[in-house]
């Protein structure tokens, strides 16, 4: 999602799940999405019928892949070096869309002439050894002119002087400078261009393992969706994010759907495959460490003492972002109600801030070790067999002094305790088990990853003592505020002040959050039409802007059947696949987030077949909520269409989408790192991993040796089974479904360890050692990486050792707790193992 | 009535087997699966064969090939024959043919002589210990009475079941078959147009018969063929008739389904002992 927002300014899918029928070509890298995510499938196929390429770049021949018109083999971690190779051929071949790139994106702008990028180090410019991390100066853009606010009464910018709003200082906008030829050596084109010009089909194949000819199939079938009127769409999933430079794997292919002008489009995108139902909503609602609800970063400690810092710091100096204290305000008096005044600066200080202590999965274990976590909410997570490096978390879990398990079944986090081989007598961790309702047992929005946020009934009771999430939050709720009222304690206010108005005749009642989260002008509690009305002076509260007219008729407020989530109206203008009246999508019910791109810059679709907005002369026709300014309003409610512009990408604040990004922690443009367990030296560069990796210091981690453990291992999911397999292997039909853990592998390397078909074997690094059975395929092949054959093994991670049905060994306990350089997600998905015959 | 017909496109299949558990969910057939009790199959398939418990089971068979590998997935369940060489053995009457083709087992008349299973060219009907009679696919014929498609065909997200008039369904799967075979899927074809009189699950076996597992040519027993002669006659007495049958089905006569393709593992040679 990191990678998103750099790039385009939100870290959401750009497209959704219908809209694949639209693609000329489907590119599946990084996620398995037939096996994974079946329904996708079904437009996958539509798109298939009508003459659409399907492609799955994958390490092995998985079920995705024998339904493709082309597979292609990749070692797990490489993928930057395969896209940076594709972006090469493009460039080299003149196959870039020319009037998209030039104007929707940032190939014009001028870079800092001081950056540069050392091959011999693989460092950017800007490397500071000591603290291990980048100062990004030079990434920078040069700057043209200045362009102060104007917060006149008649100005853009008159709101920030309206009573009640916070004071800050008003922000001046950095106009970039720009070479129209893209001749400068130092525009992005040309600094793109340079450092994907070492991407040679060859040194790619040679990283990858993907044979040059496969390699350039794959490359001339994609890259051809570069002519204006064609898409090509990118699925991905973890395949991409869980890697020290997941974030960078996204970029890549952002700055490559960029040059294909396959951003906005239909049937274009970058795909982010959710792996649960609901993740999009979960990282809307700010379950990320660093996050509050709608993506605004939490205040930290260095950078966020007062309101008017937060304000500062973190408000775009141009484009839709410049409108963030009015969404922030609006938020804080949502959570603090009417303690939020102007004077208090809305309660601002309540807000807790970060300190530098890093507040990610990883870091919370290594926190729990070093003494500061003491205990512990996994609510719906099971992390003893999630985790990476599952066994040290299990380990530290026996450090807390209390641990609470809110789930459907007891997982083996909540039984980590008597697992087997643990001593249960020396564990002193006070374990509290709260049993959960299930899906269809409760009622509540789902947001998809296509971002359509739909209502879900209750359908059935929750059998026994299960209660609903929300419930057990507002039970908890209530004891903690009458405990901090009764007695103090550290931050009652935290508790005592909050507004927490969710409930109807003492029972907790969603809606009435769906209503805080939608927005409402405070004087009357009517629910705001969309997170236009919002203002930044206390007269508006709103939890969740980007969702704000999700839930707005104030006809029926309390009834979600009649409010836009609840609509199931299935009209389809244009045959697109859009769907306007099934449920909503955020932001402002737009289907196709970047539509604006979908048309040329006389706003004329690039296929007229498909067209989301088109300009007519006059006014913009569209069958998508357009997603950029396309008219004025002026006070006297005049509305004045905007003629065709080039800002496409209006949640940035240069308003295009940067193929070159500064606000990263490990460089402007992808580059190609090893793994943290790698089997092979960096060939393209003289840097072996990411230099900004995350807990690669850490002791827990007990790297290995590639010379110990010379095989490539991944991890990965099955149909049948979801996740820690906590709701599946307690299924009976489900756990029938897939009852064994296995570890699959080629014929070549059972050869080489003497295993046979159905052979147990044991497969073990420096973190541990696990047994299961060998399934020997023909599917994975061995990898010839620069001449040397490196080995492959993959493993499903949905086994441990609680269960009703089905158990098996916990794949994560060989998997690294090393982390992204911007996200810390784990590094699940390339590391080193050996294998035996147990 | 017009006849109907399931087409499976195992083309489009992605083996997800959402069609073999929902199968189970709307039957109420239970998980046959006791804790950590099924062998190692030697592929992603669930177990080696359709049980008592299990109408619709999703096979797992691949082979190199000079263009890449072959994975065919297939549809193991009833056919649902024009001539059902079940119906014609089983001694009580309990498989009936109904008006649109489905070939129906009634589990309240079933006596659990498993001859159905026997003279199946396909063993397709097995049986259910706990319960003491045979189960197979009923086509969902209590879905399609109500003019609903069968639980396996709503269920699957790939759209490689279809369900309708048994002709559109044949002529479907002729389509299908050309393009594959445009697309370089020399040996695709189409698997129950006219084998066994015509089934009413018809199965497009995109690498061709043999690699799907599907019997070339098949041909009812001939101790089916006696049996169907014989059972007009009066002068035998049933349970006579019984008695040689189950003998010569005993001894092997009839189609033995071949194994599951798995690489040689001890573990399958377990599964194939016990069976």
């Amino acid at each position: 999602m990191a990678g998103l927002a750099a790039s385009f300014g939100r870290g959401a899918m750009t497209n959704h799940f219908c809209d694949f029928k639209n693609a000329d070509v489907i590119l599946t890298i990084g996620s398995n999405n037939a096996e994974n995510h079946p329904v996708t499938m079904a437009w996958v196929q539509e798109a298939r019928a009508k003459g659409g390429k399907y492609i799955v770049v994958d390490p092995r021949f998985t079920r995705s892949a024998s339904l493709a018109d082309v597979y292609a083999p990749l070692r797990s971690g490489t993928d930057i070096s395969f896209f940076g190779g594709l972006m090469n051929y493009i460039i080299e071949k003149e196959l870039w869309q020319k009037e998209y790139v030039t104007n929707y994106t940032t190939a014009t702008f001028l870079v800092n002439p001081e950056y540069k990028f050392t091959d011999t180090d693989g460092l950017f410019s800007g490397w500071d050894d000591t603290k291990s991390s980048y100062d990004n100066a030079t990434w920078k853009y040069q700057v043209e002119k200045e362009e102060p606010w104007d917060t006149s009464a008649t100005g853009p910018y008159a709101w920030t002087k309206a009573p009640g709003v916070p004071a800050f200082t008003p922000l001046v906008n950095k106009v970039a400078k720009k070479d129209p030829t893209m001749q400068d050596p130092n525009c992005v084109w040309q600094l793109t261009k340079k450092h994907y010009a070492r991407y040679t089909p060859e040194m790619v194949s040679k990283i990858t393992g993907c044979p040059t000819d496969k390699l350039l199939e794959v490359y001339e079938i994609f890259a051809a969706t570069g002519e204006p009127g064609k898409a090509g769409t990118i699925l991905y999933g973890m395949g991409q994010t869980q890697h020290t430079y997941g974030t960078q794997n996204v970029r890549a292919m952002a700055v490559l759907q960029l040059l294909l002008g396959n951003i906005g489009v239909p049937g274009g995108g970058i795909n982010a495959l959710r792996g649960e139902a609901n993740v999009q909503g979960s990282t809307d609602m700010g379950v990320l460490s660093n996050n509050l609800p709608s993506y605004h970063n939490v205040p930290t400690q260095a950078k966020h003492k007062t309101l008017r810092d937060w304000i500062e710091v973190e408000t775009a100096s141009a484009g839709y972002q410049s409108n963030k204290p009015k969404f922030f305000v609006s938020q804080l008096k949502e959570i603090y109600g009417p303690y939020a005044t102007a004077e208090n600066d809305y309660a601002y200080d309540m807000l807790p801030k970060l300190n530098a202590i890093n507040h990610t999965h990883i870091g919370v274990f290594e926190s729990i070790g070093e003494g500061i976590v003491k205990g512990m909410m996994c609510w719906g997570q099971n992390p003893a067999v999630g985790g990476p490096n599952a066994s040290f978390e299990r380990e530290m879990m026996a450090k807390l002094d209390w641990l609470v398990a809110v789930d459907l079944w007891e997982t083996e986090t909540a039984s980590f305790w008597k697992a087997p081989g643990v001593d249960s007598a020396s564990i002193q961790t006070e374990v509290f088990m709260l049993p959960a309702s299930a899906h269809f047992e409760k009622q509540g929005s789902v947001s998809n990853s296509g971002r359509w946020v739909q209502w879900r009934y209750k359908a059935v009771d929750s059998p026994g003592e299960a209660t609903d999430d929300f419930d057990i939050m507002h039970e908890l709720y209530k004891k903690l505020k009458d405990l901090f009222e009764a007695d103090g304690g550290p931050n009652p206010d935290q508790f005592t002040k909050l507004h927490w108005p969710y409930e109807t005749d003492g029972k907790a009642d969603i809606t009435k959050v769906a209503q805080g989260m939608n927005g409402y002008t405070v004087k009357d509690g009517k629910l705001a039409l969309n997170f236009t009305k919002l203002a930044a002076d206390g007269s508006t509260a709103c939890g969740v802007w980007i969702y704000s007219g999700y839930f707005n008729n104030n006809d029926a407020p309390g009834d979600p059947a009649q409010q836009p989530t609840g609509s199931r109206g299935k009209e389809d203008p244009g045959d697109l696949g859009l769907f306007p009246k099934w449920a909503f999508s955020w932001p402002l019910n737009r289907r196709l987030l970047y539509n604006r791109a979908s048309a040329d810059m006389q706003g004329k679709p690039w296929n007229p077949a498909k067209s989301l907005v088109e300009w007519d002369g006059t006014k913009w026709l569209h069958n998508d909520v357009p997603d950029f300014g396309f008219q004025v309003a002026t006070p006297d409610g005049k509305i004045t269409p905007t003629p065709p512009n080039n800002k496409a990408f209006i949640m940035t604040t240069e308003q295009g989408a940067a193929l070159f990004a500064a606000g990263l922690k490990d460089g402007p443009l992808p580059e190609h790192y090893e793994p943290f367990e790698s089997p092979t030296t960096n060939l393209l560069n003289g840097g072996q991993s990411n230099p900004a990796l995350t807990f690669g210091k850490a002791t827990s981690v007990q790297p290995g040796d590639p010379k110990k453990y010379p095989i490539v291992c991944t991890t990965y999911r099955v149909t049948e089974h979801w996740q820690t397999g906590g709701m599946t292997r307690n299924i009976p039909w489900l756990a029938e479904a897939m009852p064994k853990m296995f570890v699959e592998m080629s014929k070549e390397l059972a050869k080489e360890k003497g295993v046979v078909n159905g052979d147990q074997v044991r497969v073990f690094n420096e973190r541990g050692s696990i047994e299961m059975v060998a399934m020997v395929t023909p599917r994975f092949k061995p990898f010839n990486i620069d001449g040397k054959v490196v080995h492959q093994v993959g493993m499903p991670w949905h086994w441990g050792y609680a269960g009703g049905q089905a158990t098996g060994a916990i794949a994560n306990d060989l998997t690294p707790n090393v982390g992204d350089a911007n996200t810390s997600i784990p590094e699940y998905k390339a590391y080193l193992v050996n294998v035996e015959k147990a | 009535m017009t006849e109907s017909a399931i087409l499976y496109d195992s083309s489009k299949c992605s083996a997800c087997k959402g069609c073999q558990v929902q199968c189970k969910q709307w039957n109420m057939m239970p998980s046959s699966l006791v804790k950590d009790g099924y062998e190692y199959t030697g592929s992603y398939q669930s177990m080696a064969d359709l049980n008592g418990d299990t109408r619709i089971l999703i096979e797992f068979r691949e082979e190199e090939a000079p263009n890449g590998i072959e994975w065919a997935f297939s549809r193991r369940a009833c056919f649902h024959c024009t001539n059902p060489t079940c119906l014609d053995v089983c001694p009580v009457g309990a498989i009936s043919k109904l008006e649109n083709g489905t070939v129906k087992l009634d589990s309240t008349k079933c006596i659990g002589c498993k001859y159905c299973t026997a003279a199946c060219p396909f063993e397709v009907p097995k049986y259910r210990e706990n319960v003491g009679v045979s189960n197979k696919c009923t086509l969902c014929d209590d879905r399609t009475a109500k003019g609903l498609e069968p639980a396996c065909v709503k269920t699957c997200p790939a759209a490689a079941l279809t369900f309708g008039p048994r002709d559109d369904m044949i002529t479907a799967g002729k389509t299908r078959v050309a393009e594959l075979k445009t697309a370089g899927f020399s040996k695709a074809e189409l698997y129950g147009d006219t084998e066994m009189g015509g089934m009413h699950s018809l199965f497009v076996a995109k690498y061709g018969y043999e690699a799907h597992g599907l019997v070339r040519d098949p041909k009812s027993s001939e101790a089916v063929n006696a049996f169907i002669l014989a059972k007009p006659l009066a002068g035998i007495g049933v349970a006579a008739m019984l008695g040689v049958l189950g003998l010569s089905f005993l001894t092997g006569i009839g189609y033995n389904r071949d194994e599951q393709s798995v690489e040689t593992a001890p573990a399958d040679d377990a599964a194939k002992e016990e069976k």
